[in-house]
């Protein structure tokens, strides 16, 4: 007999016992609430380690042109954008309904104090496109640049 | 601190939003005309792709943000809880699809490195390349430019030579070490009387006339290199005979073996008939003025002894012996008076009457008198007379005397030989303002040896007593003083065949008459 057939034979003898004692069944998982904002605090760190990897690279490589820098400006501000927003979804997890307080409508939303850490960090996090447009403007700023130079070489 | 207002962060997020929006597709906009303008660059590509999965997550995020910003300022906050699993949802997805794309530039970007490095290597290859190929074809340039230079030089060069080639009146060949005439111009080919156009080949052999001037001409140019004006004779096609003065170079090849020759020939011919016909005349003037101071000397004795002879016959009757002996004395002395007489006019001591004569009519006169004596010895006349031949400023009487004279001598050349023809002709010379009498005969010729004496006083080859040796020197005077001149052609060449014949002709060269009719008394 080869180990072959001995693998079939045991395999085959598994799924007998499996037929014939189900017990509880190992079907498709169930997902619980809090499983979609880790899986979006994850995609913040895998984003943020492609940004890191990209920064890293574009160093390494050594381009030349100025449209590169403003690239790598870029892949700076997003990262520390994630880090803003990840801490926000982070701290968020940590403040009640009732710490916002709304008196005569939507804009007059106050966070009630006192204000510790947590809410100071929470209200900081708020403000990430303090990040986030710069670094969309240091993108902007980096095809714009790359596409002039590019321009300039053709006529050259 | 009672509580911290949140509206910044509102205002924050909705201009920030809108902000984003706006940068994130105006940087795709970029990355596209990029991508348009190299479509095989990766980085491009990547970028372009990258600016749209962000401009994706852009609208995606900041959209969200705004619906949530307005859904809570209207105060629909349950709408927003049904809609924010969803934008967050995609917000996660998005996020994740840019850090994929960002690795994925990992691998791409290897492949481009890859062929950036071959790029940049070809790029600076091409570089070198066309630096080179410029460096070449200015290189190029510049030698096409000296060899334009050179040849333009060398062309002129040539041209100069080819022309002096061509253009030189004296012979110039080239000949090799066999002695075979490689080239030779057309001065050369028409002095050996060779037709330009298809010469024959020739050999130093055939234009050299003398074996003896070969062996000369080789020796010095094997001995010296080169020969300076050696005086040769050559042959000509005809036969003819030419001199010629001849300076030639030893060529040799790279190894220094002789190759053959380079040599300009000039043809001396009329050169040495003219100094000939100078000594000839010089000669002939001391004789002439040798003679007249004799004939001066002998005449007045001969007077004298001719009156006393006279005075003498008076006094004895002629059928005495005296009256005989004193009748000879004076038929010699007459005889000696008019040998006298002779040797004046060819020394030119006699007055002459010179008028408008026409030779045609001198030449009639002289055949009337001859002709019946010349039929006598089987000898018959050809006359070619010119009809329109140019008058001469002459002496009818002496020119008469001077083709009697010619005829005499054809008439004793071919009695001998019991007959013959005798040729008298009369044209204009068409180059120049002269005309020429001709008298050729058929007789034995003029030996060479004698040639250059038959104008000579008292040179005759005849028997004693046929003639004084005073005809031609007295011919001569008469021609030398109407400003002509003899010209003497023994054996004939005919004109017309080119073929040698046997006898004699005399040119009587003597300048035409101007048009005005004059008479001149010497």
């Amino acid at each position: 007999m080869t180990p072959f057939m001995k693998i079939n034979k045991i395999l085959c003898l598994l799924l007998s016992v499996l037929i014939v004692y189900p017990g509880q069944a190992w079907a498709f998982q169930s997902h619980a609430a809090p499983e979609g904002i880790y899986v979006h605090q994850l995609a913040h760190i895998f984003f943020m380690a492609a940004l890191c990897y990209l920064f890293w690279d574009i160093r390494r490589s050594s381009f030349p042109d100025r449209g590169w820098r403003f690239l790598q400006m870029f892949c700076v501000f997003m990262v520390l954008w994630n880090i803003v927003t990840f801490t926000g979804h982070l701290v968020g997890g940590f403040i009640d309904k009732g710490t916002f307080v709304t008196e005569s409508g939507y804009f007059s939303t106050k966070i009630a104090g006192p204000i510790n850490m947590t809410k100071m960090i929470y209200y900081f996090a708020k403000l990430d496109h303090i990040f986030s447009v710069p670094a969309l403007f240091c993108l902007y700023l980096c095809l714009r640049s790359l596409y002039k130079a590019s321009c300039k070489e053709e006529k050259a | 601190m009672n509580g911290l207002p949140m509206y910044p962060a509102y205002f924050t997020d909705m201009a920030g939003s809108l902000l984003i929006i706006v940068f994130s597709f105006l940087s795709l906009r970029y990355a596209y005309l990029l991508t348009k303008k190299q479509p095989d660059n990766f980085l491009w590509g990547f970028l372009f792709y990258f600016c749209a999965t962000l401009a994706v997550f852009a609208i995606s995020r900041a959209m969200g943000h705004l619906v949530k910003q307005v859904l809570f300022i209207n105060g629909n906050n349950e709408q927003w809880r049904i809609v924010a699993p969803f934008s967050g949802g995609f917000n996660t997805l998005l996020m994740t699809s840019l850090a994929a794309v960002t690795i994925y530039y990992h691998k791409g970007i290897e492949g481009y490195r890859a062929i950036e490095t071959k790029a940049r290597s070809l790029k600076t290859a091409n570089k070198k390349l066309k630096r080179t190929a410029t460096q070449l074809y200015e290189m190029n340039l510049h030698l096409e430019e000296m060899v334009e230079d050179r040849t333009r030089e060398l062309s002129a060069s040539e041209k100069k030579f080819r022309n002096f080639f061509i253009n030189s009146k004296d012979m110039v060949y080239f000949c090799d070490a066999e002695d075979r005439l490689v080239k030779i111009n057309a001065s050369g080919l028409k002095m050996l009387g060779y037709p330009i156009s298809d010469p024959p080949p020739l050999t130093l052999h055939d234009i050299f006339h003398n074996e003896d001037d070969l062996d000369k001409y080789f020796e010095e140019i094997i001995a010296n290199h080169f020969i300076k004006d050696l005086e040769v004779e050559f042959a000509m096609a005809d036969g003819t005979i030419i001199n010629i003065l001849l300076s030639a170079t030893a060529v040799y090849n790279d190894i220094g073996k002789f190759i053959g020759c380079e040599a300009i020939a000039k043809d001396l011919t009329r050169v040495k008939t003219m100094m000939s016909q100078l000594a000839s005349s010089e000669k002939m003037a001391s004789v002439g003025q040798m003679a007249a101071g004799v004939a001066h000397e002998i005449n007045t004795p001969l007077g004298v002894i001719l009156g006393y002879s006279q005075l003498l016959m008076d006094d004895f009757p002629p059928k005495t012996e005296e009256g005989q002996s004193l009748k000879v004395i004076e038929r010699q002395t007459k005889t000696c008076r008019k040998i006298v007489a002779d040797l004046l006019k060819f020394s030119r001591q006699v007055e002459s009457a010179k008028e408008d004569i026409s030779l045609n009519e001198v030449m009639t006169d002289v055949l009337a008198v001859s002709e019946h004596t010349l039929g006598m010895d089987h000898i018959r006349v050809h006359q070619d007379l010119a009809k329109d031949l140019k008058p001469i400023v002459g002496d009818a009487g002496k020119l008469r005397q001077v083709f009697i004279n010619f005829i005499n001598n054809a008439h004793h050349a071919m009695e001998e030989q019991g007959g013959g023809e005798l040729f008298v002709s009369t044209r204009n010379l068409h180059d120049s303002m002269k005309v020429v009498a001709t008298i050729q005969d058929t007789g034995h010729g003029i030996p060479d040896k004698v040639r250059s004496s038959i104008f000579d006083p008292f040179f005759t080859t005849k028997t004693v007593g046929k003639g004084t040796g005073l005809g031609l020197s007295v011919s001569y005077g008469i021609v030398h003083e109407h400003g002509g001149i003899i010209e003497v052609e023994s054996p004939v060449v005919d004109k017309e065949s080119g073929e040698i014949r046997p006898g004699t002709a005399f040119h009587v060269i003597l300048p035409a008459a101007m048009d005005e009719p004059h008479v001149v008394k010497e």
